[in-house]
């Protein structure tokens, strides 16, 4: 068992040296003239994205040398889970294609359904359901819904679904509700200085030239107006995530929005290398026009699109967490539990179904 | 069920594999192993990001796409639904990167505050040039091989036949789920739900719609979950196929020699070649 | 294949995190060659029933059962639902999601079970084709199953079901979502199957048909069997409608008559019988 996990970690390092060397190191000049970018660190989240499915796939060699099967992988891949999972793809393609060709607006929404499959039934279902979406999306689905830059983002969507299984796994996505106002007070406050405190350090890092809030001579207009809008926005958010948190009285509220973001970071570092050297940073949806907006005032192609990133994939990530968070809601709780992780995504354990007596469970 | 009866017995005349099943494609190219087609697809795509620069996608793309969808007889139904599939990127590829081009000397036009640059006009392209390779690229995979060719071949290779499931079940249920949606807008069309006009009056009229439409399909994993295990579907193991795609050494040659050749292109370019 | 007897003795079954049992001290057998009919109220516990004597319940619905449930004396408590299949064969009310969605033919939608189970290939499309020629669908067989009626859907999943060659059919009220189309079509289907001599545990609503076909008929009120007994009796018993039973036609035309002081007790008995 320890063995496995050894080699996945071996086998993880040495993707991650593999990707510095060839890369270069994290921390080097831009040059977008070279078809490889010189500075490494834009690319270190992708990096360790790739590395993380090498050291899977290691895990996964192991297990079946040791053991001949793929017990911890095939547990999360129950009839139910195989079922779900078509409908799950279907989802994420049909609305990421709306919102891309039909609405334009500056998200994504294309995760809905590997984010519930990763909740579920677990990490690697989720990552799966990620990879599958993307592959599918380019390669089989006809016009209108293709979307042909998807494929290269799969790497994207399994992290997305790793991310989501865990946090399932963790119990973060489990309802807690009419919980006391001084537990609400807490969870919201931590919530709240985490979001603020990554929105601030992402701003000293990377807007701070952008947006210049106080000296609209320094830069554009449309700069100082899309500063204030953006911080309005960021205001209403706190403000409206605060109403929710004490007006459902839901503690889960706090977890769901620390959840989206941290995973909208992440995945916004992976996708800006691949967004930024692929495709030039445009892939045909509305967020193209915040990737000009920023080359516009002067950034280089790499940090444009993870400027972009950066404003999309966290607000993307927190709504999709919360429409899977209110879909699972509004599940029975008996289709949620005979998933493999949906016993913690119930509200309480429920009345013990003891084996008394005569009564007994499948044993098949 | 009685012994001798038609239940338990044979099938009035022996009748194999019926033809509709499996049904090759129209032309040699069609009649490609998929994972052949599959591979040259994306080794495409790869390279024409790896090439990089103008010629050398271009190359490619006759090379790769235009030649055997001639030979293919797509070629019209490609152009047209690669062009289709690339227009709204290059649109934006092309603008954002003539105009927002920054760093760069050579103006070429100016409207307002934007500038049209020639380096701007030289990425743009290139970025033009490469999307619709990989837009042509994998669109000739798509006209010319069924999904459900695919799958069987992957499974016939040692895919589990529970991934194949997954695909080949999300590959029907897109449209299926976008007629129901279809239904649902139409029922709550008739109940006054607006669906035309602003942006925010459409993303409005898009939560009634999907939430039916997701919270439906859910509702219906517990009933084709049953059906499934009343067919055997819990069985671990492969099941038996009806037919499989044929393949040859040399497809399976050129899959390999395609392979090696884009990991020598990757790294050529890594080195620094050609310039 | 040889025809064995399901037995249930004494079962009871109740949903996961349910409070109180859907089903209790069932005892029930299906032997070779008869067409058990299932009747009662809706929630009253038929597709309960039907899913437990299937095995379905509790493989993969979860759940506790208790009771034995025996083929032909043997337990087949410890069987995995893929080798329980292949004995009693289960149908359901939607004929949409019955189908597997990953196949393009009917053909291929039918042969889906039998490849499930790994038999040789020409033994999967022999099985195929015997299926869809009894129950004369065999023209359907390049048509795309997405694309067919309700009743012709109810089919598909029926031939798909009989290439497993069971034992035994349980079929769980296989006309309620169909037009009246689609039920002569499924209803003469089922009929044909008794007729060549199929044991089938059949759950309706609709006692004109279980009259037509049914040797026996039982009756679930509240998790319980109320009345179990031959198929005339039964479905001319009057207490069927405190049980939430609509009675064939022909017994209410004869109560009626009866109470219009035209006919007797003897001629509602007579029209049960057919």
């Amino acid at each position: 068992m320890v063995v496995r996990w050894i080699a996945a970690l071996a086998a993880f390092i040495i993707v991650i040296l593999i990707g510095m060397v060839t890369i270069g190191n994290f921390g080097t000049g831009v040059d977008p003239e070279n078809f490889f970018d010189t500075e490494g660190a834009d690319s270190f989240a992708l990096i360790g994205a790739i590395a993380l499915v090498f050291a899977f796939v290691v895990y996964a060699a192991v297990e079946y040398a040791q053991t001949g099967g793929l017990a911890s992988i095939a547990s999360q891949f129950d009839t139910r889970t195989i079922v779900l999972m078509p409908i799950a793809v279907a989802i994420n393609i049909i609305l990421g294609a709306t919102v891309a060709n039909a609405l334009k607006l500056p998200i994504y929404l294309d995760s809905i359904g590997t984010i519930l499959v990763g909740a579920l039934a677990g990490p690697v279902a989720g990552a799966l359901t990620g990879f599958l979406s993307n592959t599918l999306w380019t390669y089989v689905v006809p016009p209108p819904f293709q979307n042909g830059p998807a494929a290269a983002f799969g790497i994207v969507a399994v992290v997305i679904g790793v991310l989501a299984g865990l946090a399932g796994r963790a119990g973060w996505l489990r309802p807690r509700p009419n919980r006391p106002i001084g537990e609400l007070a807490v969870g919201g406050l931590i919530a709240v200085a985490i979001v603020v405190g990554l929105g601030v350090y992402a701003y000293t890092r990377f807007y701070v030239e952008t947006f210049e809030f106080v000296n609209p001579d320094n830069t554009d207009p449309i700069f100082t107006i899309l500063g204030w809008l953006i911080g309005l926005i960021f205001a209403a958010f706190v403000l409206g995530f605060l109403w929710l948190l004490f007006v459902r009285r839901d503690l889960t509220v706090a977890y769901v929005t620390v959840v989206g973001v941290v995973t909208g970071l992440i995945a916004a570092l992976i996708s800006a290398p691949i967004s930024a050297n692929v495709f030039g940073g445009v892939t045909g949806g509305g967020t193209d026009f915040l990737v000009a907006a920023f080359r516009q005032a002067g950034a280089d192609l790499q940090t444009a699109t993870f400027q972009q990133g950066l404003l999309s994939d966290p607000v993307d990530k927190l709504v999709t967490f919360f429409v899977v968070y209110l879909v699972l809601a509004a599940m029975a709780r008996r289709t949620k539990a005979r998933f493999p992780q949906g016993e913690r995504l119930l509200e309480d354990a429920g009345p013990a179904d003891a084996d008394d007596g005569e009564w007994r469970r499948a044993t098949a | 069920m009685a012994e001798g009866d038609r239940l338990t017995g044979s099938p009035t005349e022996v009748r194999g594999v019926p033809d509709f099943v499996g049904r090759p494609g129209p032309s040699a190219y069609h009649r490609l192993n998929p994972l052949t087609k599959a591979t040259s697809a994306t080794v495409t795509a790869i390279a024409a990001v790896a090439i990089g620069g103008l010629v050398g996608p271009i190359v490619l793309v006759t090379l790769a796409v235009i030649g055997p969808a001639l030979a293919a007889g797509v070629l019209g139904r490609l152009v047209r639904t690669a062009l289709l599939l690339a227009l709204p990127i290059a649109i934006s590829a092309f603008l954002v990167n003539l105009f927002f081009f920054p760093g760069a000397e050579q103006v070429l036009l100016r409207i307002g505050p934007i500038t049209a640059t020639a380096e701007g006009l030289g990425f743009a392209l290139e970025i033009l040039v490469r999307i619709l390779a990989i837009s042509g690229a994998v669109t000739l995979f798509y006209l010319t091989t069924r999904p459900a060719d695919l799958t069987v071949d992957l499974e016939r290779r040692g895919v589990s036949p529970r991934v194949a499931f997954v695909a080949n079940a999300s590959v029907q249920t897109v449209p299926a789920m976008v007629e129901r949606a279809g239904q649902i807008t139409a029922a709550q069309r008739a109940r006054g739900l607006d669906t035309e006009g602003s942006v925010w009056r459409r993303v409005r009229g898009v939560v009634p719609i999907v939430g039916p439409v997701i919270l439906g399909a859910i509702a219906e994993v517990e009933e084709r979950t049953m059906a499934l295990e009343a067919r055997g579907f819990t069985r671990p193991g492969r099941r038996t196929l009806l037919w499989a795609p044929p393949d040859s050494s040399a497809q399976a040659l050129f899959r390999w020699a395609l392979l090696l050749g884009l990991v020598a292109l990757i790294a050529a370019r890594i080195a620094g070649w050609p310039s | 294949m040889a025809v064995l007897t399901i037995s249930l003795a004494g079962v009871g079954y109740r949903y996961a995190g349910a409070t109180g049992p859907a089903l209790l001290d069932v005892d029930l057998e299906l032997a070779e060659g008869e067409v058990l009919g299932l009747v009662g109220a809706s929630e009253a516990g038929k597709t309960t029933l039907c899913l437990v004597v299937s095995g379905l319940a509790p493989r993969t619905v979860g759940g506790q059962i208790r009771g034995r449930i025996t083929l032909d004396g043997e337990d087949v408590d410890a069987w995995p639902m893929h080798r329980l299949s292949q004995r009693i064969g289960t149908g359901f009310q939607n004929p949409a999601t019955q189908l597997s969605q990953v196949t393009s033919s009917v053909f291929e939608e039918v042969a889906f079970g039998p490849m499930n189970l790994a038999l040789p290939r020409d033994e999967v499309v022999a099985r195929t084709w015997t299926a869809l020629e009894s129950l004369r669908i065999d023209d359907l067989a390049d048509r795309d199953p997405q694309r067919l009626s309700g009743g012709q859907q109810q089919l598909v999943a029926l031939a798909g079901l009989l290439a497993m060659r069971p034992g035994h059919l349980v079929l769980d009220e296989p006309t309620a979502q169909l037009d009246p189309a689609g039920t002569r079509l499924v209803g003469d289907a089922i009929e044909r199957l008794a007729a060549d001599g199929a044991s089938i545990l059949v759950a309706e609503q609709k006692t004109d048909l279980l009259a037509a076909i049914c040797s026996r008929v039982a009756v679930i009120d509240a998790g319980r069997v109320a009345l179990v007994g031959p198929a005339a009796d039964v479905l001319a018993d009057p207490r069927l409608a405190d049980f939430g039973v609509t009675e064939p036609s022909p017994v209410r035309l004869g109560r009626a008559a009866e109470s219009a002081g035209i006919a007797d007790a003897r001629l509602t008995e007579a029209l049960a019988r057919g």
